[in-house]
């Protein structure tokens, strides 16, 4: 009789901390694999002090990334680089026109045709959102708004991304004492 | 002895679940951070830019240009990193130390930006600084800013400037030409 107790009591098996692991992996992968934020790139934005909050943002909406040295970048793929590209206009408007009627044609969804300088343009009312590090010089955007005017493009709206926190001075705050 | 071993094993907690929670607040909290909440501000490009034959109409407009006193120290974001990166010769990710800027609301120069928003909401609250309503005749609406950053001025100095601009309460924001890249 005892013999059988000891062999029943070895079967039981403790699912617990499997149950805890899967939990934790769960967690883990839901928060980093979040789908929405595949269109940003890391980097630190200006501190908002009056803006509205991002909240809710549509799944596919034409999102452009500057860092702190031109590039220009969408999903993880580089459209204009100036160190590679050359720092004109004219190439970044080239370089850009592929992108900008990429997302006219796929994207967004609110436009309409006006007659703009006696010319037929079909103008986007959704707006683009421009992120930039707080530290990319304005040129850079600048050079964007100028690819947005294009005619082909005429994307018309921008909103600014702007971040709750300041995360620089959170991860050195030696260099702003 | 049998009773005292008894006592003994009841005494042992089980630690297992307790770490596996500490664990699991640990990698949510370390998550947690990748998702800051971001904002927006709205801003207008021209519709007419780029069109070859416009007679651009003369708009009444404040103008409001963001000068560069000092562009500042460039300082590696990495603590004790370079500020080049020697394989592929190109800038880490850095931040700029003593960044100086100030702003110019027509002739009348700002050096901080609390006093430039004070102003703005005054001009703000002025009806003759209204103008008439393109789209909706016979309406008076807030004049439009023109926003003209020097060259030289960062993302931060003009989102800071046009956060500033909305919360003075105009809606209708703009953005003049570009004077080049820092030389």
């Amino acid at each position: 009789m005892a013999k059988s107790s000891k062999a029943s009591q070895e079967v039981d098996m403790d699912m617990t901390p499997m149950i805890d692991c899967v939990f934790l992996l769960m967690i883990f992968f839901v928060l980093v694999i979040d789908l929405s934020q595949k269109d940003l790139e890391d980097l630190i934005l200006p501190k908002a002090q009056y803006a509205v909050p991002d909240e809710a943002p549509p799944d596919v909406r034409p999102v452009i990334n500057i860092a702190q040295d031109g590039r220009m970048v969408y999903r993880k793929n580089t459209y204009y680089d100036p160190v590679v590209d050359g720092e004109t206009e004219q190439v970044a408007k080239d370089k850009l026109r592929t992108l900008l009627i990429e997302w006219k044609e796929e994207i967004v969804t609110d436009k309409k045709d006006e007659v703009i300088g006696g010319r037929k343009v079909t103008v986007v009312d959704d707006p683009v959102l421009v992120r930039a590090d707080k530290w990319t010089e304005w040129h850079w955007v600048g050079l964007f708004m100028t690819a947005c005017s294009q005619p082909e493009a005429a994307f018309w709206k921008l909103e600014l991304a702007l971040s709750e926190e300041d995360k620089e001075q959170k991860q050195r705050p030696d260099a702003f004492r | 002895m049998s009773h005292l071993e008894d006592a003994e094993e009841e005494a042992k907690t089980d630690m297992t679940p307790m770490i596996d929670a500490v664990f699991l607040l640990i990698i949510f909290f370390l998550c947690i951070d990748f998702k800051t909440l971001e904002a927006k501000l709205p801003a207008y490009l021209p519709k007419d830019k780029g069109s070859q034959s416009t007679q651009a109409e003369p708009v009444e407009q404040l103008s409001l240009k963001i000068v560069m006193d000092d562009f500042g120290q460039k300082e590696p974001r990495r603590r004790g990193g370079q500020l080049i990166n020697p394989q592929t010769g190109r800038e880490n990710a850095y931040m700029v130390l003593g960044h100086k800027i100030h702003w110019m609301l027509g002739p009348k120069p700002y050096q901080e930006i609390e006093r430039l928003v004070t102003d703005l909401e005054k001009i703000a609250q002025d009806p003759s600084r209204r103008v008439p309503d393109k789209d909706n005749p016979g309406q008076m609406k807030l004049m439009s800013v023109v926003i003209e950053p020097d060259s030289g001025t960062t993302y931060g100095d003009v989102a800071a400037t046009v956060d500033a601009v909305s919360k003075a309460g105009f809606s209708e924001i703009n953005f003049g030409g570009g004077r080049g890249p820092r030389k």
